[in-house]
């Protein structure tokens, strides 16, 4: 059973899996970096799935479904944005709201542009297309992890990459980051850390609907009401457990498909899956857990220091 | 009720009465859009909300959870602590009343409710503990925390309910029936109002008594607007959030009990459609007000009742209700900042006015 259960099988199960993490994940750490709490990722990827299936469905191509998932995405950051920062409501409220906001509407739109309830399929939306390098087809390990993912695979790789040097690397990802730590200091340099928050809220609205699309347009092609299925909050967990940094967040969110992919499989074989499925989350609460009490623990010895100077 | 009518109130009210209104318009502009026509589908959902018994009956029931929901929120928010993980402990005390339900058949039908409720509040008010002792001890988050215990208690559920809880009768996601005992009686025919709304309105006597009347609510208040900015109190503080935070998941945990022995009569893997959620929404947008919640509650259940008619009466899916209430909380957060806007945008004209009358 060791063998059904650990196979080339699992690793691609867990590469599709982890993708939708991983690209939400994205968005949601250059939201964090820039010190907001974004928990409206959740709403963000089921309005990319079906603004996906939308733009799919009726321009027959799938990537007027990516063009139009990402537009919406933008869309909906730029109002989390403006709520949070412009008119400084709680960021978790909106949150929610985007959250209930986007479950009533999937559904009612569902409704009204499909007449169907639950779930929508239909020939006509094209699915996205998938890379294949022949070159692998016989190095079987190579194969599996490279080759038949559809593109955002790719893209979430090379995102990741970008995303590190974007943060690390560049003055613009040093104002990010400012802006969420030192907000005042970077607007006596003379950036605006208004605008660098802005900038990470529509960036994360836009990789949430990639993440959506990855949904409704990867490998099935369909729209269910409530199709992200916790997927937000994962990517949450993911960011938290991967302390916003592009590299750890990524191996996080790659962990969390890994367990995503062991449950679906344990219960093909008639095991329970919820005990696998829990695991990010409690992970994400022990993570918060030692962070913060080595943070503490940290701030204590300063003060500590600073008390035998005085 | 002079202290209702007090100045900021006031303001608050006119605010409120507002963003109803305007989000009742985008509703009604989706309506039109759709070329139906808004009088007779709001006028289809005011009498399918409130038209008969049978449908009063039905918004009732609908406002329980609601109301023990969003009195958890209000509690929890009011002392400074935010519980977003409602939904995790309805769930827990759900499956504790049917586990008593399902377990203890011996006793007396009154011992068993007071057995079921007693486990539900227990249960949910432990789960609440924990990431209320996490915050005040170690600074953790609690409203990831909350979120992600979320998620730990559904899926905890749906195992049980699944595999040592199954109910014999077919895979449906679902325990056996609770003892004919332990089940509230029903009040009006075919709607599933029952005497569990006789429970939460003494429920909600207590809590509003306990916010508003008592030294617990007021240091709460104290605590509350202390931690707004971000300064941690003592030890007494501390405590003042644990036990607030404990009563939220134990109202949280009764709003699962009464799904169970008031309404399904047993555990289902999907007992709530997201009650908890709905709770904090018709906080939030009372400002944590316990008379408020009962209000906002009554009208979020008509709401989703009227629905129904007037999908209906004019073929709009009954889901624009939920667009609805997230568009009321959106204009609510934005309350102030919006307010600010406004101010800026008309001491500006006015400056210019002044400016424009000095060229002339």
């Amino acid at each position: 059973m060791f063998k059904e259960l650990f196979n080339l099988a699992l690793l691609q199960h867990t590469i599709r899996t982890a993708t939708p993490l991983i690209l939400a994940a994205l968005g949601g750490l250059l939201t964090q970096q820039a010190g907001i709490l974004n928990i409206g990722m959740e709403g963000m990827i089921l309005l990319g799935a079906f603004f996906g299936v939308v733009g799919s469905y009726f321009f027959g191509s799938s990537l007027a479904g990516v063009v139009l998932a990402a537009s919406i995405g933008a869309l909906v950051g730029l109002l989390f944005a403006f709520f949070v920062i412009d008119l400084k409501s709680d960021e978790f409220v909106i949150g929610i709201a985007i959250n209930i906001l986007a479950g009533g509407l999937t559904v009612f739109l569902l409704r009204s542009i499909f007449g169907v309830k639950g779930a929508f399929s239909s020939p006509k939306i094209i699915s996205l297309p998938r890379l294949n390098f022949s070159f692998l087809d016989n190095i079987t390990i190579l194969d599996t992890i490279f080759n038949n993912h559809t593109v955002f695979i790719y893209i979430s790789w090379i995102l990741v990459i970008l995303a590190y040097i974007y943060l690390y690397k560049t003055p613009y990802g040093f104002w990010l980051r400012a802006s969420g730590e030192y907000p005042k200091a970077l607007e006596t340099a003379g950036i605006s850390p208004k605008k660098m928050k802005y900038i990470s809220s529509i960036a994360c609205g836009i990789l949430c609907g990639f993440s959506g699309v990855h949904l409704s347009l990867g490998y099935l092609t369909l729209f269910t009401e409530n199709m992200s299925a916790n997927r937000g909050f994962i990517a949450l967990a993911a960011i938290i457990f991967g302390k916003a940094n592009p590299i750890g967040t990524f191996f996080a969110a790659l962990l969390f498909g890994f367990f995503d992919a062991l449950g679906t499989r344990l219960q093909v074989v008639g095991i329970p899956s919820q005990f696998t499925q829990m695991i990010p989350y409690l992970a994400t609460v022990f993570a918060l857990l030692i962070v913060t009490k080595r943070q503490l623990a940290k701030a204590n010895k300063n003060r500590e220091v600073k008390g035998i100077e005085n | 009720m002079k202290s209702i009518l007090k100045k900021g109130n006031l303001e608050y009210l006119t605010s409120l009465f507002i963003s109803i209104l305007a989000s009742l318009l985008i509703g009604a502009l989706i309506m039109m859009a759709n070329s139906r026509s808004p009088l007779v589908g709001y006028g289809a959902l005011i009498t399918g909300a409130f038209g008969s018994t049978y449908s009063l009956a039905t918004t009732f029931a609908k406002t329980v959870p609601l109301v023990l929901t969003g009195l958890a929120t209000a509690i929890s928010f009011r002392s400074g602590i935010s519980n977003i993980g409602g939904e995790g402990q309805l769930y827990l005390g759900a499956f504790a009343a049917a586990y008593v339900g399902i377990t203890f058949t011996n006793i007396p039908g009154f011992l068993g409710i007071a057995l079921a409720i007693l486990a539900g509040a227990l249960v949910g008010g432990i789960y609440a503990f924990f990431p209320a002792l996490l915050k005040v001890k170690y600074q953790v988050d609690e409203v990831i925390t909350t979120i992600m215990l979320n998620t730990v208690a559904t899926l905890f559920t749906g195992y049980l309910v699944n595999y040592p809880f199954a109910s014999s009768q077919g895979k449906m996601g679902g325990t056996e029936m609770i003892t004919e005992s332990f089940r509230l009686s029903r009040l009006v025919r075919l709607s599933t109002l029952n005497t569990s709304i006789f429970f939460m309105g003494f429920i909600a006597i207590v809590i509003y008594y306990l916010m508003e009347k008592t030294s617990f609510g007021y240091d709460s208040k104290m605590v509350g607007q202390n931690s707004l900015f971000g300064r941690y109190g003592g030890i007494k503080d501390k405590k003042q959030m644990v036990v607030a935070m404990v009563i939220s998941g134990a109202l949280c945990g009764l709003a699962g009990v009464f799904e169970v022995i008031g309404v399904h009569y047993r555990f289902l893997q999907h007992i709530s459609p997201g009650y908890a959620f709905d709770g904090m929404l018709i906080a939030l947008i009372v400002k944590n007000n316990p008379i408020g919640v009962i209000l906002m509650s009554i009208f979020f259940g008509a709401l989703k009742t009227g629905s129904i008619s007037m999908e209906n009466a004019i073929g709009i899916p009954s889901e624009l209700v939920s667009v609805i209430q997230a568009i009321i909380i959106l204009f609510i957060a934005g309350e102030t900042g919006f307010k600010n806007i406004y101010k800026n945008w008309r001491l500006k004209k006015l400056h210019q006015g002044k400016v424009g009358e000095e060229n002339v």
